[in-house]
């Protein structure tokens, strides 16, 4: 238990005035900033300076080559729209939010409802739902690859026996958005569960009463769900759509092993990290990382204003 | 209240989403466990009928194939599993720290401190990817256990700090008090008291953290993508985009599956717990 050690290890000292201390508001001197500095140091170094960074560095011209940066004004931003290869990425990755959302959403609530009534082997059933989540997109996107295989894949290998195509066919790549799609249902697949476990929170946290009123008054499933259930777990709904949004705006490890470097379903993140890493073009890799943390975290307070109300169940 | 499904509508559903949930990993073990040819064959067979561990024995560096298969996958495995637990055991450290003095000490800046890091949650990858590297590079972090670990920690730090928070909020204070009027120090009874009631709490953020850890891909993809150091899943992807059998690639994807597997079959309540604590509240 490193934990543990590593709290025994400081901290202690003479506390004589402990006992006489307990009624009156009180500080905790030093302690606490002990207590609190390795998080200070971690987050300050690699989560807020490199955003600052960003921020910063978007505005500047960068040759990593040969030598000091200069400003820019907005040069990197232009020069970013101008490329049709973000452009592009810019389009597929909204196609990527939509289906993002839609699936991980739509089949998450539909799995809470599923889950929601106890019944015999209900525990069992929800670790075999989890297990999508816990795995690495990066392997998900690799059998995944092998399922839309074009020549020996079990996808073409099903709807060719349920006479749904002819031939074998090829899935990824041949169309945009039918690509985009496949891609995104990988990343359903991992999210989904997140989807599921929050709103299913939700719907236990919903007091039987308020069913046996509406059963009571004779309401369908149908309208009990409308009226009942769907407003009471907005919140919960509103949460994991922000979730499903933010992971499908930053979708990259299923695009890099399902679509490489190809512009057919490339996302914004894909793009980024191509132009940044392999084009050494840090400029503009700092620009599309700025607009697209901006955009993001945008979006999210947006979403979370238009759907999140408290909830009273009275 | 447990009672056997009645309705034949919800037993169907049921069924469909199990099926939807593990048939992409029952695919890549089925096609892991076959013979080339078997694994192309058309239309596709749904069985192993005569399973075979050639796969993994190439990816593993035996047999025939091994060469242009493993590219030291054992390596990447030991570097996944290094990377991965250091991460999680600093994020615990710093997260239980912090977690504690925030829910119960009082100091000064307290609330804009816990904010700002709770702030970085909602940060995307790409306000940090690019900027992480350079810093990385010009310390001479790069490709280095101690570097992918502290990025990595810097990233579940806010959602562990986050779990933690809520879990220390959550006990009861009574027992605090009664330690403290017992002339226990803050320290002593964080140690002696608060830490064991709040065990629970800790595994299941540990849990999750690991979870996170084992997936990372493009942070160890521009970070730390020698041999030496690379994980298992940005080795993946290499064998992957190389020209090798399908039937090895997917037994390296079973590799990748097999210890996430083991984690949400045998500590599934933790997981469900630790992900509805750090999302809904």
């Amino acid at each position: 238990m490193t934990v543990t050690d590593a709290a025994a290890g400081e901290g202690y000292g003479p506390d004589p005035a402990a006992p006489a201390r307990a009624r009156r508001p009180r500080r905790d001197g030093a302690l606490p900033y002990v207590m609190i500095a390795p998080l200070v140091v971690f987050i300050g170094a690699l989560a807020i300076y490199p955003t600052v960074l960003t921020v910063i560095e978007a505005f500047m011209h960068i040759d990593p080559l040969t030598g000091p940066n200069h400003f820019a004004g907005f040069g990197n931003f232009s020069a970013i729209f101008r490329d049709p290869e973000v452009r592009q990425a810019i389009v597929n990755t909204g196609w990527y939010a939509l289906f993002g959302v839609a699936l991980t959403v739509g089949f998450g609530t539909g799995i809470a409802l599923l889950l929601q009534r106890p019944f015999r082997g209900r525990g069992v059933v929800l670790a075999i739902i989890v297990l999508p989540w816990a795995l690495p997109g990066v392997v998900e996107g690799v059998i995944w690859s092998w399922i839309y295989n074009p020549t020996f894949g079990v996808l073409n290998s099903a709807l060719k026996s349920l006479h749904l195509i002819g031939q074998y066919q090829l899935f990824i790549g041949a169309h945009q958005v039918e690509t985009i799609l496949l891609i995104a249902l990988v990343q359903a697949w991992q999210i989904t569960p997140l989807a599921a476990l929050i709103v299913l929170a939700a719907l236990e946290a919903i007091p039987g009463e308020l069913y046996e009123a509406a059963s009571v008054d004779g309401a369908s499933w149908h309208r009990t769900i409308r009226r009942v259930t769907l407003p009471l777990i907005r919140p919960a709904l509103a949460i994991a759509t922000v979730e499903a949004l933010i992971m499908s705006l930053n979708i990259f490890d299923q695009v890099y092993v399902l679509n490489a470097n190809s512009t057919t379903a490339s996302s914004l993140m894909s793009t980024t990290y191509f132009i940044t890493f392999q084009d050494l073009n840090f400029g503009e890799g700092y620009a599309l990382s700025l607009m697209a943390t901006v955009v993001t975290v945008a979006i999210a307070i947006g979403v979370v204003k238009l759907l999140y109300r408290k909830v009273d169940y009275q | 209240m447990k009672r056997p499904l009645r309705s034949p509508g919800r037993l169907v559903a049921l069924v469909a989403v199990v099926f939807w949930s593990l048939f992409p990993v029952y695919w890549a073990l089925k096609t892991s466990l076959s013979t080339n040819a078997a694994a192309q064959q058309a239309p596709a067979q749904l069985f192993v009928t005569h399973p075979t561990g050639v796969s993994y024995q190439a990816l593993f560096g035996a047999g025939p194939e091994s060469a242009d298969a493993a590219g030291g996958i054992a390596r990447s495995l030991i570097n996944i599993v290094v990377e991965t637990t250091g991460a999680t055991v600093l994020t615990l450290a710093i997260a239980v720290l912090a977690g504690y003095a925030f829910a119960r000490l009082r100091f000064r800046l307290k609330s804009v401190i816990f904010y700002a890091v709770i702030a970085t949650l909602t940060l995307p990858v790409y306000a940090t990817l690019i900027p992480l590297y350079r810093i990385m590079s010009d310390v001479g972090l790069v490709n280095t256990y101690i570097g992918i670990i502290f990025v990595y920690t810097s990233g579940f730090v806010p959602l562990a700090l986050w779990i933690m928070y809520n879990v220390f909020i959550a006990l009861p204070a009574s027992l605090e008090e009664a330690a403290r009027i017992d002339g226990a120090t803050t320290m002593q009874t964080f140690h002696r008291v608060v830490l064991p009631t709040a065990r629970p709490g800790i595994a299941a953020t540990a849990i999750i953290t690991f979870l996170f850890g084992w997936g990372q891909f493009i942070f160890p993809l521009v970070l730390s993508s020698t041999s030496s150091t690379e994980p298992l899943t940005v080795l993946l992807a290499a064998i992957d985009s190389r020209n090798v059998p399908y039937t090895i690639i997917n037994a390296a994807a079973i590799v990748a599956v097999a210890i996430p597997a083991v984690v949400v079959f045998f500590l599934n309540r933790w997981i469900v717990t630790g992900i509805t604590a750090g999302a809904v509240k």
